[in-house]
């Protein structure tokens, strides 16, 4: 069973690697959203091998929306037609070396020099029962203050996109406003 | 379960859920059409897959090739994962992990993901706004689609499937939580992109995200979009219809029954209620899906406590 596990640790660490730097080489838009979901899904796989079997399935759940979400938007932002020509995901280059660089060595030191508790979850545990006590229990404010927030984003986000069109209510298709001055 | 009947058992689920697919599809289409002879429906499926395992394949110029030719495949795949999750009898599963639900969940929203990918990878217009439509269908669906399907979590108090087919041994979860499956089939139809919700890849779109493939491709397409639809029926059975429970037949049978029951309903739909609107269909997730599942969140949590 050990055994197993650690084969599938290092299977998923190297695909989440290999599907990250994917990301980078890639010269599209969406091969490159979808290569960081494949990263994602192997770090739930991880999780999932740590026993948290919740929250490494939420993360593959998010995960397809929120790439989905983020491979559209690359694609409508950018210059060339739509997003849908081959391009380079690298630029600034002077400045992302700087940045990766000193990410990987703080990481890295993290990784050296900190103590990593080494507390094996006992047999019997439920972790998804833990993890609802730790969010509704001791960190209760700070998981509810962020959660009401983002509730309030999506409301907001749904009551300007979902109401009213530009020329009224999408579901009566949109009628551009007449030209003619309105007799008030 | 050992690996190997695991593989076998979802394989032979999905080949002959599919191929039941096929046959109820034709001879509702025959019966909402006129016509007669229902023989026709057992034999059609079988001439329809063999014309395309025969046809040409066609290329599109330069497409995307990998992302269009493994959509489909990730498509079916899913699909097998997300059977994994369901207990098709007492004992009779091939993970019934304490977080199934979410596994199961997990694998239906990826089902956004081979479609967009599928529809990209083609190079070409159509499959293009295809894959739109799926991403536009699939985020406005998705939320109220898990809403409901956790909640079916809640009287079990756990997030297992076969705890929640426990969970409802007295009374099923479609008369204790009324608002769960109407909100459920509804949202399914969009993730396996069936009858009014078929958009994605719609006649209206000229075929949409399948508009530039033939032969093979087409029929794995084809195949693994009705395993979506089964995998979703056979939740839909178990979560809200007490999956294998029920009296007098073996639990199995009751679980075919469910499950072939939801898929014939999903696919009437097709054949007798008109393509929706993208516009009317965005509406409806977040208007009113959503508001409504966030109801049968809490009466149900309410009920509970």
């Amino acid at each position: 069973m050990n055994l197993i596990s650690d084969i599938l640790f290092w299977v998923f660490s190297v695909a989440a690697v290999v599907t990250g730097l994917l990301v980078f080489i890639t010269d599209s838009m969406v091969r490159a959203a979808y290569w960081l979901m494949a990263s994602f899904v192997a770090v739930g796989g991880i999780l999932m091998i740590l026993d948290a079997q919740f929250l490494g399935l939420i993360l593959i759940l998010m995960m397809a929306g929120e790439m989905t979400i983020m491979a559209i938007f690359m694609v409508m932002f950018m210059m060339n037609p739509a997003g849908l020509n081959p391009m380079t995901m690298v630029h600034q280059h002077r400045t992302s070396i700087v940045a990766g660089a000193g990410a990987f060595v703080a990481l890295a030191a993290v990784g050296l020099l900190a103590e990593f508790p080494d507390r094996p979850v006992p047999p019997g545990v439920d972790p998804t029962v833990d993890l609802g006590v730790e969010l509704l229990g001791e960190s209760m404010l700070i998981f509810e203050s962020a959660g009401v927030a983002l509730l309030a984003v999506m409301i907001g986000a749904v009551a300007l996109v979902s109401k009213r069109g530009r020329y009224g209510i999408a579901e009566e298709g949109s009628e551009e406003p007449s030209l003619e001055m309105s007799e008030e | 379960m050992n690996p190997l009947v695991a593989v076998v058992l979802i394989g032979v689920v999905m080949v002959v859920s599919v191929y039941l697919v096929a046959v109820i599809d034709t001879a509702v289409e025959t019966r909402v059409s006129g016509g007669r002879g229902y023989a026709r429906a057992w034999l059609a499926p079988i001439s329809r897959a063999a014309r395309l395992a025969l046809q040409r394949r066609t290329v599109t110029e330069r497409p995307d090739a990998e992302a269009w030719v493994l959509g489909p495949a990730l498509l079916g795949g899913l699909a097998a994962v997300a059977l994994t999750s369901i207990p098709f009898a007492p004992g009779v599963d091939v993970a019934d992990i304490p977080a199934g639900i979410v596994l199961f969940g997990a694998a239906l929203l990826q089902v956004m993901v081979a479609v967009v990918l599928h529809g990209w990878g083609a190079n070409s217009v159509f499959p293009l706004l295809g894959a739109f439509r799926m991403a536009a269908v699939g985020l406005s669906m998705g939320i109220p689609f898990s809403l409901v399907l956790i909640t079916t979590a809640i009287p079990a108090e756990s997030l297992s499937v076969g705890a929640i087919i426990a969970s409802q041994e007295g009374v099923w979860n479609v008369l204790r939580q009324p608002i769960g499956l109407p909100v459920y089939l509804i949202t399914a139809l969009g993730f396996s992109f069936w009858g009014p919700l078929q958009l994605p890849d719609g006649a209206d779109l000229a075929g949409g995200t399948s508009a530039e493939i033939s032969g093979t491709a087409l029929l794995v397409w084809r195949i693994a979009r009705a395993s979506i639809l089964v995998s979703l029926a056979a939740m839909g059975a178990a979560a809200f219809l007490g999956g294998y429970l029920g009296p007098w037949l073996p639990g199995w049978l009751w679980m075919i029954v469910k499950t072939m029951g939801l898929a014939a309903l999903m696919i009437w739909s097709g054949h007798r209620i008109a393509r929706a609107r993208m516009e009317s269909v965005v509406l409806l997730g977040w208007t009113v899906l959503l508001p409504v599942a966030l109801v049968d969140v809490f009466v149900s949590g309410a009920l509970t406590l």
